[in-house]
């Protein structure tokens, strides 16, 4: 069965790229705008992979990761999260929040997909 | 989805043009290195949006475009009219690009496969080729594997961030050749285990054309929480060598985890005999070359002895401080304390492996030595070597070279027959000549054995008579009739010292083999050959040792001498008749180290027992459980216990403790000569 | 020449086996510790106590009550080990020495030095340099190497002698 990821991010043209991707790649996609958003999807379906933005403006990646910790159907969830080279700082806190890894923008399909791979099969 | 392509062609518009100005502005100032940057960042984000957005035509032209700005930003080429007319171009095509109507257009194509082909001449003259990072051209051109251990041992808590260890294995093993142990030693009891907490770690043999990059990056989200070493090996396939793989899956199996230090050992060893092989053909320059390498360090012994006891007691100091840190909260401590332990065992490891040297170096001038007596005396041999990669004290090295060019020497002139006279007798017309070291326990065993024509114990008994070295009355063994050619007085030979250690007697062997603190004793048969052993009792040798506890008190047990371990409950043990334990179907005798050392009996239920090869059997040792590999520097026990052999030497474990090391062919020999 | 200078040197380290005081010149000793834990060496004779880390070197420890024939006692906080350097036919070897407790180091000019009498000693003359009378007590100076040498595992004591043990040994 295909795998189901749930993609949040406020800004439309990278929540669509990687929509595009994970489609073409044969992955159910869902979408959340922001950190309160995705929280709709979080029903108690089969999500196999959250991929998050950091910075957004109802309820940020960060909150967002250690909300999806506190649910006990989605505590061992993979998460990565969406960043940029120089946010070295922010790694490591998504990191303690209890994300599994991240994704540096901006990115090429290929990295996206060697990112999952790590995470889910 | 046009949406964002929309987005992407104004941003990308955008950047050409900001890319146009940069590129007028270096026209005017080629080697402004702030305009070269600005290019360069430009057509990286080009690259980087593209490439997200699906223009995978633009990316890929972008990707070429750049690496020119790359090479100009490392100094390798220089901004020049050739590559600005070729980049103007190149910014109008890329304007053409963004409309992807344009893509079926025969002209566009033309255009493009023509600035393609120009780009690539400019990144690369000589061949025409895509990639143009350096590292990866190198990898290319040498085509060549190396070999890299990693160590993954994951944060107990890795499930709790949803990582699946498995995963990145599988994607480490996808980078080439591999071999994978996983250990499960950490695991505690079946009803402590906690099914949250990830209890197994990796030792992973890879063989890849990829750097260590490459590996790291596999690794890149749990590397901060999790312990990884990567390291390479060999720039060799290391896996293709079956003695190697063989030997570390044999450590493996038996102990808790192989490591760096021991694998390191194991794969010089393995580069040393891959080289052998490459190179047997060349032996001569090799011995050149490698004498030179050798030389090129001369320490003092005294100094080298001194560092060991220093890294010694830095050590014990640094387990101190260790225990210290643990038990005093002090902020920041921890991390210091880390970094201290990591310094120590690699300057510990380092301090190790100048000390010793495989005695290789030493018998391929022997090589050498054979060839030219073959010449000199008109006598064939096979001249056999084995056991080339024992290691041993660079000074003992250094001083057996004359006693064991004596000894070989000898070997040729007195012992091999010439070869008439040995078909006469029925043998072989080539004789053989046969090196070898080992390890026996503490020691080193070298031997040179011949099948010549043999020492006639009544010729040198004869000998040592009319010498006066013995009165003709008394009765003497064979072996103390042999013994006498180690006498000073009795070689007939002249006083003419030179290189090859012609015209110095037997004794002066005995006598140089004694200064390194080394026995020399001989054997032969009449017709059949002389065995000629000397065994070397080292001050300083790592040994690879299993740790075990016995009554509360650390030993060690040689790995090379175990066969298996296993787990057993006690009742089994003591239950069963003639001291024999049923261990994977097969009866083999034990013994119980606590009861054959006279200690308590345990009141644990569970011991282990520790099965060992004995001559041509096994015997299981019955300790109270394994503590792990343990690397060894085996410290003599002292003359006090020169006559109590069953314990080869000592070790001072990282706390400072003293653990003994069991000879256990010694120790099985006094239990069952007691029994 | 060496012995020369060495006989120069007058200091003795003097140390208590029970009731009796012994001496050994300085020369032989190098360092002085406190009781450690010693890891035994099964299977050695009882007198051989194990083996100690000593800065990064394997130290035998010797029970000098145990190889001068007398009786065992338990270790106390006075309980010392002296690390000694011994000639073993012309090689020196370190071994530590267990001795009840270390007392002083004393000047004991050669005059003072007396032979032992041949007559009534209950040590073997082999092992006794000779005694002293230092501020009444008498100091038996011992021939560390002929003691502590490899092979010499004998009692010190005369085994024709009656051995009296002061009231402090414990059995």
């Amino acid at each position: 069965m295909a795998k189901t990821i749930l993609i949040v991010d406020d800004s439309d043209s990278i929540r669509e790229v990687v929509r595009f991707t994970l489609e073409n790649e044969g992955y159910n996609v869902l979408v959340g705008v922001d950190g309160k958003d995705a929280l709709k999807h979080l029903n108690g379906q089969a999500i196999d992979l959250v991929i998050t933005d950091l910075h957004m403006p109802e309820m940020d990646g960060i909150e967002l990761i250690k909300h999806i910790r506190a649910m006990s159907d989605y505590e061992r969830v993979p998460i990565l999260f969406l960043t940029t080279e120089s946010q070295t700082s922010k790694k490591m806190e998504a990191k303690d929040a209890g994300a599994t890894g991240w994704i540096i923008k901006p990115f090429v399909p290929a990295k996206l997909i060697a990112a999952i791979n790590k995470v889910i099969r | 989805m046009d949406n964002f392509k929309k987005k992407f062609i104004e941003e990308a518009a955008e950047l050409i043009d900001k890319l146009e100005v940069a590129l007028l502005e270096l026209e005017k100032k080629p080697n402004d290195e702030a305009l070269i940057q600005q290019v360069f960042r430009v057509m990286h984000t080009l690259k980087g949006n593209s490439a997200m957005f699906g223009f995978e035509l633009i990316d890929s032209f972008t990707h070429n475009l750049k690496s020119i700005y790359d090479k100009i930003r490392n100094g390798q080429l220089e901004v020049s009219k050739d590559i600005l007319n070729i980049t103007f171009s190149s910014v109008d095509h890329l304007k053409a690009m963004l409309d992807e109507q344009n893509y079926d257009d025969p002209d566009f194509k033309t255009i493009h496969s023509g600035l393609m082909g120009k780009i690539n001449k400019i990144i690369n003259p000589d061949i025409v080729e895509k990639e143009s990072n350096n590292t990866e051209k190198a990898q290319d051109m040498s085509g060549s594997f190396s070999t890299f251990y990693i160590l993954f041992e994951p944060n107990e808590k890795i499930f709790s961030n949803g990582t699946n260890p498995l995963y990145l294995l599988d994607e480490l093993c996808s980078l080439g050749e591999h071999k994978v142990y996983a250990h499960f030693n950490r695991l505690p009891g079946i009803k402590d285990i906690n099914p949250n907490l990830c209890y197994t770690y990796w030792e992973v043999l890879l063989v890849t054309d990829k750097d260590v990059n490459a590996i790291h990056d596999v690794f890149i989200f749990v590397e901060t929480d999790s312990k990884l070493e990567i390291q390479k090996l060999a720039e060799e396939n290391l896996l293709a060598d079956k003695e190697f793989v063989d030997e570390v899956s044999h450590l493996a199996d038996i102990q808790k985890d192989v490591g760096l230090v021991t694998i390191q050992r194991l794969a010089a060893k393995s580069v040393a005999r891959i080289n052998k092989a490459k190179a047997r053909e060349f032996t001569k320059e090799r011995i050149a070359t490698k004498d030179k390498t050798a030389a090129s360090i001369r320490v003092s012994s005294d100094k080298l002895d001194h560092l060991m006891n220093l890294v010694s007691e830095l050590v014990t100091t640094q387990a101190r401080l260790s225990l210290f840190a643990e038990q005093n909260n002090v902020p920041g401590l921890a991390p210091i304390v880390e970094n201290v332990h990591k310094l120590t065992r690699q300057l510990r490891d380092i301090a190790f492996s100048i000390v010793l040297i495989p005695i290789e170096n030493l018998f391929g001038r022997f090589q050498r030595l054979i060839r030219d007596l073959s010449a000199e005396l008109h006598k064939e041999v096979d001249f056999i070597i084995e056991g080339a990669d024992t290691e041993l004290d660079k000074t003992i090295i250094e001083n057996l070279s004359d006693p064991l060019m004596h000894i070989i020497r000898n070997s040729m002139d007195h012992g091999i027959e010439e070869s008439r006279i040995r078909i006469a007798n029925g043998k072989p017309a080539k004789g053989k000549i046969h090196l070898k070291a080992f390890y026996s326990g503490a020691n080193v065993i070298i031997q040179v054995s011949d099948d010549g024509a043999g020492i006639d114990p009544e010729i040198i008994h004869a000998k040592a008579i009319s010498k006066g070295l013995v009165p003709s009355d008394k009765k003497m063994s064979k072996k103390e009739i042999l013994d006498l050619i180690f006498l000073p007085g009795f070689s007939t030979a002249k006083k003419v010292t030179d290189v090859s250690g012609r015209g110095v007697g037997m004794d002066v062997v005995k006598k140089k083999i004694s200064d390194i603190r080394g026995e020399v004793e001989v054997e032969s048969e009449v017709g059949l050959g002389t065995t000629i052993t000397i065994k070397l009792p080292l001050t300083l040798s790592i040994i690879d040792g299993l740790l075990v506890s016995i009554d509360s008190s650390p030993f060690v047990i040689p790995l090379s001498s175990i066969d298996k371990i296993y787990a057993v409950d006690k009742e089994s043990i003591y239950n069963t008749f003639n001291n024999l334990v049923t261990l994977d179907g097969t009866q083999i005798p034990f013994f119980s180290l606590r009861k054959e050392f006279n200690l308590q009996p345990s009141n644990e239920e569970l011991e282990q027992v520790v099965v060992v090869n004995f001559e041509d059997n096994r015997v299981g040792l019955v300790v109270d459980y394994v503590i792990g590999e343990y690397q060894a520097v085996l410290k003599p026990l002292g003359k006090h216990y020169k006559s109590h052999d069953i314990f080869s030497g000592a070790t001072i474990l990282g706390d400072g403790t003293v653990a003994l090391v069991m000879d256990t062919n010694k120790i099985i020999k006094m239990f069952a000569t007691s029994k | 020449m060496e012995t020369e200078n060495k006989n120069q040197i007058k200091s003795y380290l003097t140390f208590k086996l029970g009731n009796e005081e012994f001496a050994a010149h300085v020369s032989k000793v190098l360092n002085i510790l406190e009781m450690t834990p010693i890891t035994k060496v099964p299977k050695a004779p009882d007198y051989l106590k194990g083996v100690i880390n000593l800065r990064g070197a394997v130290l035998p420890v010797i029970d000098t009550r145990i190889k001068f024939g007398m009786p065992e006692a338990e270790y106390t906080n006075n309980t010392c080990i002296i690390v000694l350097d011994i000639d073993v036919d012309g090689e020196s070897v370190h071994v530590g020495a267990i001795v009840d407790s270390v007392q002083a180091v004393l000047e004991i000019d050669n005059s003072q030095i007396m032979p032992l009498p041949t007559l009534g000693s209950r040590y073997k003359s082999e092992f006794i340099i000779g005694m002293a009378k230092v501020e009444e007590r008498f100091i038996i100076i011992l021939n560390m190497d002929a003691i502590f040498s490899v092979d010499e595992i004998t009692s010190i004591v005369d085994s024709n002698q009656t051995v009296a043990e002061g009231s402090e040994t414990q059995q």
